[in-house]
């Protein structure tokens, strides 16, 4: 109609102006987040100690041989994984189990869930630094042990109670945001299909499973990616909480590349371990989007 | 029947209660640890003391000379608004362009964008450096400016791009109808209702800005003597972790603008988070 007959002129002119709004996002987007990523790629095949007039030496698959072949590095591997996977499943088990509590609207729950949130609005460095000064070998709780007559926990500084010290401090201060995606989730669960379970007489547990968890599919998607991503790159509580230590029980594949790889210049190696990160993520997030569509494929097969 | 539901609420209550009351002993010891002595807080870290209450150790940490507290937050803040600037002056426009343009191109587009979320971004800190070092912006506020915009494009850009495909294409029309371009289509009848959506990617850009720790750290560096909050925190507090009247009130400062803030706002930062997630 009249909409296709446009003058020539005008629609490249229509034609520029959207071609200029599109473009500034697009560069400092690729110039400082995808550039990196290739650099990352690129690095990771060299030996490179990030001198401006060292040319980057190519040495093949050398920095991922010598990153799977360090015992040390693959410890921060099998740390991460812990991290990530543990701290994923008490996050998101903390973060269903309260919004289930906390799902009425009343005043003592909106207390709860403000409560429940605010370590999110501190950053991870001081939750690391507060929770050292509770848990530390002086910290507030041994101080206490002490006076009492008991003896003192090794919650850092002992290698195996130091990881678990740590999971605990980022599942504190975590699963606030959470707890608030799947209450956002719970107001979608249809009411009335609630309703239906409670007259034919099904239980809690089995309304849950019927009824509240498929509606909640997506929400928890979404709760297992954010969290299972933002726990791959713990870095923050690492340098403030533990420092890595002791013997290395807490040293995160994060923190290895900024604290030890790259101060080291070892460039090739720390991109190596950022590509090795980014692969993770990409695992992580497909894996998920995958289980959910089979899950989605299911519950539609039954309902 | 009646009375099992009660006492199920009882419990429900005790519950929450005591799970709130374990959220909140951290931050009770960083309060009342914060005014005393480290004798005082070694023998007694529970307890307030209301006799012995020093400000002393809070002025210090005020007029620390390695770090002024004051600047960190003028320096944090200056970093906020700039990103937040930035992110939406770059981000408000391609979304608009790509909610309004036919299907694949803005599709692939989108995807390009959003794919960024899943790149952890303080493990990509080393080739950032070469990056801004290659553009003479290592080491200074606008590479640090810059970077972080790049990180909080991904998700502005996606709940922007959920936000306008919902708002009817005849109001462009309309505007187009009347002769107006593009620019003045967005910025006269867009940006002023998208006004929510602004208010929720504002919330949620500044919280991950502030708190943000290894991009500071890592592009500015000690040598450039500009400090964030978090990093003039790690300055202060990192070396002298065993001296708690150090520790208790810088991170007490650190904390006091974000947690008033938070207090004051909560109800809009958590409704606003939920809104932006459930975009997903």
């Amino acid at each position: 109609m009249e909409r296709t007959s446009v003058s020539k002129p005008r629609a490249w002119r229509d034609l520029g102006a959207r071609v200029s709004m599109v473009v500034p996002a697009v560069l400092v987007y690729v110039a400082l987040l995808v550039v990196p990523v290739i650099y990352a790629i690129y690095y990771s095949f060299t030996e490179y100690n990030g001198f401006p007039h060292r040319v980057p030496e190519f040495v093949g698959l050398d920095n991922y041989r010598t990153m799977f072949g360090s015992d040390d590095i693959t410890g921060t591997m099998v740390v991460t994984a812990v991290v990530a996977v543990v701290g994923a499943v008490a996050v998101n088990l903390a973060a269903l189990g309260l919004a289930l509590l906390l799902r009425r609207t009343n005043r003592f729950n909106t207390f709860g869930r403000v409560v429940m949130f605010y370590p999110h609005v501190l950053s991870a460095l001081v939750v690391g630094f507060l929770w050292q000064a509770v848990l530390g070998p002086q910290g507030v709780v041994n101080t206490m042990l002490e006076k009492v007559g008991t003896d003192s926990l090794p919650f850092l500084s002992d290698p195996d109670w130091a990881l678990w010290s740590m999971i605990l401090v980022i599942v504190w201060s975590l699963f606030g945001v959470q707890l608030i995606l799947y209450l956002a989730g719970l107001q979608a669960v249809p009411a009335d299909l609630l309703e239906a379970a409670r007259i034919d007489g099904a239980s809690r547990w089995q309304t849950f499973r019927a009824v509240t968890w498929p509606s909640l599919a997506s929400t928890v998607t979404v709760a297992v990616i954010t969290s299972g991503i933002s726990l791959l790159k713990t870095y923050d509580v690492v340098v403030s909480l533990t420092g890595g230590g002791p013997a290395g029980s807490t040293k995160t594949l994060a923190y290895s590349i900024l604290a030890v790889s790259f101060p080291q210049r070892d460039i090739g190696l720390a991109s190596a371990q950022a590509v090795l990160l980014i692969v993770a993520a990409a695992v992580l997030a497909i894996t998920v989007l995958v289980l959910r569509r089979r899950a989605e494929d299911d519950a539609e097969s039954i309902g | 029947m009646k009375k099992t539901l009660t006492s199920a609420a009882t419990v429900r209550v005790a519950f929450v209660s005591l799970v709130s009351l374990g959220m909140l002993v951290p931050m009770y010891l960083l309060v009342v640890n914060a005014f005393k002595s480290q004798q005082e807080i070694l023998a007694n870290p529970f307890s307030p003391s209301f006799g012995t209450a020093t400000f002393q150790y809070l002025a210090d940490a005020w007029n620390n000379p390695d770090f002024s507290i004051l600047k960190g937050y003028g320096v944090t803040i200056a970093l906020v608004l700039c990103v937040n600037a930035l992110a939406m002056a770059v981000c408000a426009p391609a979304a608009y362009v790509l909610a309004r343009t036919p299907k694949p191109v803005s599709r692939l587009l989108l995807f390009f964008f959003v794919a960024g979320m899943f790149i952890p971004t303080q493990v990509i800190l080393v080739p950032v450096i070469f990056v801004l070092r290659g553009i003479g912006l290592m080491g200074t506020l606008p590479g640090l400016i810059l970077f972080m915009t790049a990180t909080t494009i991904p998700f502005t850009l996606f709940v922007f791009f959920g936000y306008i495909r919902v708002l009817p294409r005849s109001l462009d029309e309309a505007a187009a109808i009347d002769g107006a371009g593009r620019y003045r289509t967005l910025w006269r009848i867009i940006l002023p209702l998208m006004r929510p959506i602004v208010a929720t990617v504002f919330i949620l850009n500044s919280l991950s800005v502030w708190n943000d720790f290894a991009s500071p750290q890592m592009i500015l560096g000690p040598g450039s003597g500009v400090y964030t909050v978090t990093t003039g925190v790690y300055a202060a507090v990192g070396q002298y972790s065993t001296d708690y009247t150090k520790v208790f009130p810088t991170l007490l400062l650190a904390v006091i603008p974000i947690l008033v803030i938070f207090v004051v706002m909560q109800r809009h930062i958590m409704s606003g988070l939920a809104a932006g997630a459930v975009k997903g």
